[in-house]
């Protein structure tokens, strides 16, 4: 198995002593100025239940204030570092290399036994530029974040790993909620927008991240006025990693560096992680406080003679730029037309010039199937779930009973994006997460899923397969015989079977433990490694060409729709839509706790079905994951299907919404 | 995660040795001298040295059927043990607990049975646990039956053997396996509700003990008491009595817990003449901080140091308990577990006919000094208890005074039990806000009742402060060290005996304990640290208890309960909102007792909980049903 994934550690010889620079990109970016406002921005009818966040954004001189903070504490600690910022929508706004900062990071190899994995498997061990790392972490800040909860990369961390949170008292319980996250907003994306020339697109957001979403502290959100407007990505010690203890109170120079950045715009108290309980477990903003902070340095001309502005290809020219207004058409952000969709409330991605980059459209797979998804159910789709959503009680926003906020997508069964809508103030990460969900329970409940991942030539893709029909001895599995949503897919993701039951071997997609971290999920890497390698050898300037448009080497579907073209997603929030027990697409919902997800996209497709009475549902029950029956030798183990959460409603108290459905 | 810790009914209903008097049950004419005041009060049918009433009326005996004073010739020869069952008339009875069974024939000449028929009614065999036996201490040691170093001929021995069954079909809100699902199509948070426990518990026990008995208390005593326990609970769902997702929803278990091993030693320089005495008792013994068990009930390892004085009226408790671990499933103390990082240091003042006549009034410091930290406390199913897995998970320590009053006894007819506490302190880490935070919580409950000729009507109340807000640095909510509070209905109330776990608010995390009637989120009442971040309680209820017969006892009540702030609840299920109202509580029970003594009872009780808007909004169940119900039927058996 391992043999297999040393392509990807292989990256790590390749970009040895190439530097992070990248200094010779300019020519890719042409000159970056000022961001053109735009025009064309709607102004958005009177929405019914969400509040549209306030029109806020970084200026040149507060990413330059970030950056001078951010400095002034790195050089009291005596950590040299790479400072990023960006905005909401993850435009990179500038990148400060300071000197004597180190070039490169290296991805965590630590496993649990506390040593670290040798050799490395999946993205275990690489070495990239550093600002990949520090972008990575900015991004991470400003996507998992919102005007109801502020995440860091410390919040990511405690969320993605084996057990929840990651801890010495916790072995035994279930894994992190969101795991898996880690590999979304993927440079091979295509729902991400890439850094062009400067003009109406050049701030289309969400922008890609560089190596997906970071655990590693030292990544924290922006905000002004209660509003994010980005954030604060810090490399320093060249590792790369994440925090495997959650009750210790740690140290981390980065986090302390990233803290003394944000001082100015620090989000408000009331939305903090630690405010926010999962299971009864508060989430972690920050381990520093600020308490442990040298005398601010605001001046960023005094910050000028410990380092520099850097570009860095495929993300930054170099000069400071200031951020989009997230909600603002140059955002790639906007509110809904009512055209584009019914429900007011609704934004859309868009493209800077007012086209929606996601129309609603009808499906593409008529090849495939015989009554495709019409554009009006996809519509009834959409706006369905929109309205549980409107209806349901957030569990990661502050104050409390807010509405919950999130992105939706619906794919065909080619994986071809067939609408996405979000609330006003939904996390943005959700939006790529969303289409990955969708994608990903469309994917796997597909009669191809199995001889799909069998002609993949990445790394041990294709050995998954006989992994996964061993393991639930059926040599049909990953035949469409079973209906998986996300959940399932994610109960076969984990590195105990079932999850957190310490002492049982893997999922049949995962790794063994003795070889897991959050750097190697399995198959959900082993898709995208390719990619990954390609995008980091540019980016070194290794190379000239940057990965596709497209995640996977999957093949691409008739008429070239890549099936999984911005990876898998192995969390919770997603189902396969049917028609008469014929599979013919998936929902995928992201951006509030992973029970809600579940609720909007089951309910959405349920209630689309009870609407259009075309047939169009949920699979069939007996068709369901939870209708599998794992044989573990000395006990039996099914899968789950959904899991609709408690007092999922603010207009109702009623309980278990879902049931019998 | 659902821990079946079986009350050891025998054994917690029995109040602490000595000082902490029974609630007083029969209904006594009030003071009959108006204007005397409590000291001078001459109660009915009580006699103080030096006070003398009216002379009672000549009492005048006739008891047909009853042993005669034998002839001063009936009398042994030897001492006891020493004459072989030979019948001499000529012998004094060697000690008093032997004047009824003396003339008892030894051997196969039942003669004397033919000359006093009545005598047959004092002779029985020495095994027979319900008539004078020497397993029973009712006589002492002879010198055959001790050993050499056993010096005196006032040795007593007591064997204890109970057998308690409980069988308990109950409901509770069940949320389904996170990981995975029993059945197919469980797609909510809850799921099936029904559950059953069964439990068999043998407490057997032995005791050595000097002293003339009746009425000076025990020289010294030694004692040895083990629970064994094996109990099988059946859930509908997973991941509910184990942390293994894996393992099936039937459980067996079995445990041997030391409840008591004690040695009692009476200091004999404060006797007084009237049998005041002071006692020192070191090991694993019974305490109980208060009259109806609200703060501390528990068979611990400490030392107490403990009697009366002025005739009895004054009583006084001066403890320190070192807590033993608990097993999780039955509750029992798990003597081969290091102790727990906690103590408690016990000091309490009893004075009876105080303020009023008939009523003693209790005051209390007790002192809770834990300091577990740095200690990680797995469960017996896998289920980490402490730290809880609440917040920010960190372990903690804290300080806690609780300063008590309570009274307990009648004031004229009614009947009246009330209890305050204020706890005061410090936990040095909130998991709300990781950081210290200074506790300040309220709690008081009375209850009343009145006897009306074979019914006695209860009025019941208690207050259990909660927090305030969660992320200040005070923290509010009352919570005890160990409860099992009779009250209310104790273990046939739906609230007292069922434990509703937290579900989606905490992870092995309880809203109330078993036995317990306090909502402080615990991990566990028996293995948890006392949290402080809680909703608190508040119940209103009404009862009666009816003597239908001597031998068949039926009682009701109706509760209603509420939490006191349910802020806390909001914060850690992220769900503003909720409600204060828990619902109501109706239970009725039925005691059996066919022998009318304590050695064979019989119990049955159902209870069902409505729920009010508050637990509606926390829990469900799945299927139509909205009431959940705990059946408790027990069976006691004592040697």
């Amino acid at each position: 198995m391992k043999g297999a994934i040393a392509s990807l550690a292989a990256l790590s010889l390749i970009l040895c002593g190439c530097g992070g620079g990248g200094s010779t990109s300019a020519g890719n970016s042409g000159g970056i100025g000022s961001p053109t406002v735009s025009p064309v921005t709607p102004v958005p009818a009177a929405s019914l239940n969400f509040a549209v966040p306030a029109a806020e954004s970084l200026s040149v001189a507060d990413v330059q204030k970030i950056m001078a903070q951010a400095v002034g504490e790195a050089k009291a600690r005596g950590l040299p570092s790479v400072i990023a910022v960006t905005d909401r929508v993850g435009n990179v706004l500038g990148v400060f290399r300071m000197n004597g900062a180190k070039a490169t990071l290296v991805t965590s190899r630590l496993v649990p036994d506390g040593t670290l994995n040798t050799p490395p498997i999946d993205a275990q061990g690489l070495e990239v530029p550093a600002a990949m790392g520090a972008i990575s972490k900015a991004v991470t800040g400003a996507y998992l974040s919102s005007g109801g909860n502020a995440f860091s990369t410390r919040t990511a961390s405690q969320i993605v790993q084996q057990h929840f949170p990651p801890a010495p008292t916790t072995p035994g319980l279930e894994s992190g909620p969101l795991f898996g996250v880690q590999f979304s907003q993927l440079p091979c994306s295509d729902l991400s927008a890439r850094f062009g020339p400067a003009g109406a697109g050049a701030l289309i957001g969400p922008k890609r991240s560089p190596l997906g979403l970071a655990a590693d502290a030292g990544g924290f959100p922006l905000y002004k006025n209660g509003v994010v407007v980005g954030g604060v990505g810090v490399m320093g010690d060249g590792d790369y990693a994440f925090d495997p203890n959650t009750l210790d109170v740690d140290n981390d120079a980065e986090e302390f560096i990233a803290l003394a950045a944000i001082q100015g715009f620090a989000p408000p108290v009331e939305i903090l992680a630690d405010r926010i309980t999962a299971d009864g477990t508060s989430l972690r903003f920050s381990d520093a406080q600020i308490g442990g902070l040298s005398p601010l340095q605001t001046s960023f001309a005094a910050a000028s003679v410990d380092g520099a502005l850097v570009p860095v290809i495929g993300y930054s020219a170099g000069a400071i730029i200031p951020g989009a207004a997230y909600g603002s058409e140059a955002s790639g952000i906007r509110a809904s037309t009512a055209a584009e969709f019914a429900n007011r409330d609704a934004f859309i991605l868009t493209d800077g010039a007012g086209a929606n980059r996601f129309p609603i459209r009808a499906a593409t797979d008529a090849a495939a199937v015989a009554q495709p998804l019409s554009a009006g159910e996809v519509r009834a789709l959409l706006e369905e779930a929109f309205t549980v959503m409107s209806r349901a009680r957030a569990q990661i926003r502050r104050p409390l009973d807010s509405r919950a906020q999130v992105s939706i997508s619906v794919v065909d069964t080619y994986g071809t994006a067939l609408g996405v809508v979000r609330s006003p103030d939904a996390p943005i990460f959700g939006t790529d997460v969303s289409l990955q969900k969708a994608r990903t329970a469309a994917f796997f409940s597909n009669a191809v899923a199995g001889a799909q991942l069998q002609s993949d030539p990445d790394g041990d893709v294709a050995a998954f397969v006989q992994r996964v029909r061993d393991f639930l001895k059926d040599p049909l599995a990953l035949t469409g015989l079973k209906a998986f949503t996300d959940r399932a897919n994610g109960n076969l993701s984990r590195p105990y079977f079932p999850d957190g039951e310490v002492g049982r071997p893997n999922g049949p997609f995962s790794r063994p433990i003795a070889d897991f971290n959050p750097f190697a999920t399995g198959l959900q890497v082993q898709l995208i490694a390719a990619n990954l390698i390609q995008h980091a050898q540019f980016v070194a300037g290794v190379s000239t060409t940057d990965t596709a448009h497209g995640c996977t080497n999957v093949p691409a579907a008739p008429g070239g729709q890549r099936r999984l073209a911005n990876g898998i997603q192995i969390f919770p929030g997603s189902v396969p839509i049917y028609r008469n027990g014929v599979l013919i697409g998936g929902i995928g919902v992201s951006g509030d706790g992973i029970d809600q997800d579940d609720m909007i996209s089951f309910l959405g497709a349920n209630n689309a079905g009870i609407r259009l009475g075309s047939g169009l549902g949920n699979a069939p029950k007996d068709k369901r994951a939870d209708t599998i029956l794992v044989d573990l030798g000395n006990a039996s183990v099914r899968l789950r299907y959904v899991n609709c959460p408690f007092a999922p409603f603010l207009d109702t108290a009623a309980q278990n919404v879902c049931e019998g459905l | 995660m659902i821990a079946a810790a079986l009350a050891l009914l025998a054994m917690g209903a029995a109040p602490a040795e000595a000082p902490a008097p029974v609630p007083t049950t029969a209904p006594t004419a009030a003071n009959d001298q108006p204007g005397a005041d409590a000291e001078d009060a001459l109660l009915n049918g009580r006699r103080r040295p030096g006070t003398q009433k009216d002379l009672p009326d000549k009492v005048t005996q006739d008891n047909p059927g009853a042993v005669r004073v034998p002839p001063p010739e009936a009398f042994y020869e030897k001492a006891e043990g020493e004459g072989g069952g030979d019948l001499s008339l000529d012998v004094a009875v060697p000690d008093r607990w032997r004047i009824s069974s003396s003339l008892c024939p030894k051997g196969g000449d039942r003669s004397i049975l033919s000359l006093f028929p009545g005598l047959a009614n004092v002779c029985h065999s020495a095994r027979d646990p319900f008539h004078h036996s020497v397993l029973k201490g009712d006589r002492p040691l002879s010198r055959s039956q001790r050993p050499g170093f056993l010096h005196g001929d006032d040795w007593f021995f007591i064997a204890t053997a109970i057998s308690d069954t409980v069988i308990e079909p109950r409901a509770f809100p069940i949320p389904v396996g996170n990981q995975t699902t029993q059945n197919p199509n469980e797609i909510d948070v809850f799921g099936r509700s029904h559950s059953l426990v069964l439990a068999q518990t043998f407490i057997t026990g032995v005791s050595l003990l000097k002293g003339m008995t009746a009425y000076k208390p025990p020289e010294i005593e030694y004692r040895l008491t083990l629970a064994t326990q094996v109990n099988r609970v059946t859930v509908p769902e997973r991941r509910v009595l184990s942390v293994k997702p894996s393992k099936g929803t039937t459980r067996t278990d079995a445990f041997v817990g030391v409840q008591e091993a004690f040695v009692d030693y009476h200091l004999g320089r404060f006797d007084t003449s009237r049998f005041d005495f002071a006692s020192i008792r070191v090991g694993i013994q019974p305490m109980q901080a208060d009259f109806r068990g609200f703060l501390f009930q528990d068979e611990q390892l400490g030392v107490r140091f403990f009697g009366n004085r002025d005739n009895n009226r004054v009583q006084f408790n001066l403890a320190a308990f070192w807590r033993l671990e608990k097993d999780t499933n039955s509750g029992l103390n798990s003597v081969t577990s290091t102790p727990r990082k906690d103590w408690v240091l016990f000091a309490n003042l009893y004075r009876q006919d105080f303020p009023v006549v008939g009523l003693t009034s209790q005051v209390s410091v007790t002192y809770n000094r834990n300091r577990e930290k740095n200690q990680i406390e797995v469960d017996t199913n896998g289920f980490p208890v402490r730290p809880a897995l609440l917040g920010d998970l960190r372990g903690r320590n804290y300080d806690v005074v609780y300063l008590g009053y309570a009274a307990d006894g009648h004031v004229g007819r009614m009947n009246l039990t009330a209890q305050g506490y204020w706890a005061l302190g410090q936990d040095r880490n909130s998991f709300f806000t990781s950081r210290p935070a200074r506790i300040d919580a309220q709690f008081a409950a009375v209850e009343a009742s009145i006897d009306h000729d074979f019914m006695r009507f209860r009025a019941s109340a208690l207050y259990a402060s909660g927090d305030k807000n969660p992320y200040d640095n005070k923290e509010g909510g009352f919570d005890a060290i160990f409860e099992n509070p009779i009250f209310a209905g104790a273990d046939t109330s739906y609230w007292i005996r069922q434990t509703i776990p937290f579900a989606g608010g905490g992870r092995a995390i309880a809203i109330n304990g078993r036995n317990g009637i306090l909502n402080s989120l615990r991990s566990s009442k028996e293995q948890g640290q006392s949290n402080f971040n809680n909703p608190g309680t508040i119940l209103a209820g009404a009862g009666f208890d009816a003597d239908l017969t001597p031998k068949v006892r039926l009682s009701g009540n109706l509760n209603h309960l509420w939490f006191a702030d349910t802020i806390t609840l909001q914060a850690l299920r992220n769900e503003g909102s909720i409600p204060r109202s828990i619902g109501w509580d109706a239970s009725l029970a039925a005691i059996w007792r066919p022998l009318a003594s304590q050695n064979i009872v019989l119990r049955f009780s159902a209870a069902a909980l409505q729920p009010g808007a508050g637990f509606r909004d926390l829990f469900d169940q799945s299927g139509s049903s909205k009431r959940f119900y705990s059946v408790l039927a027990n069976a006691i058996l004592a040697f």
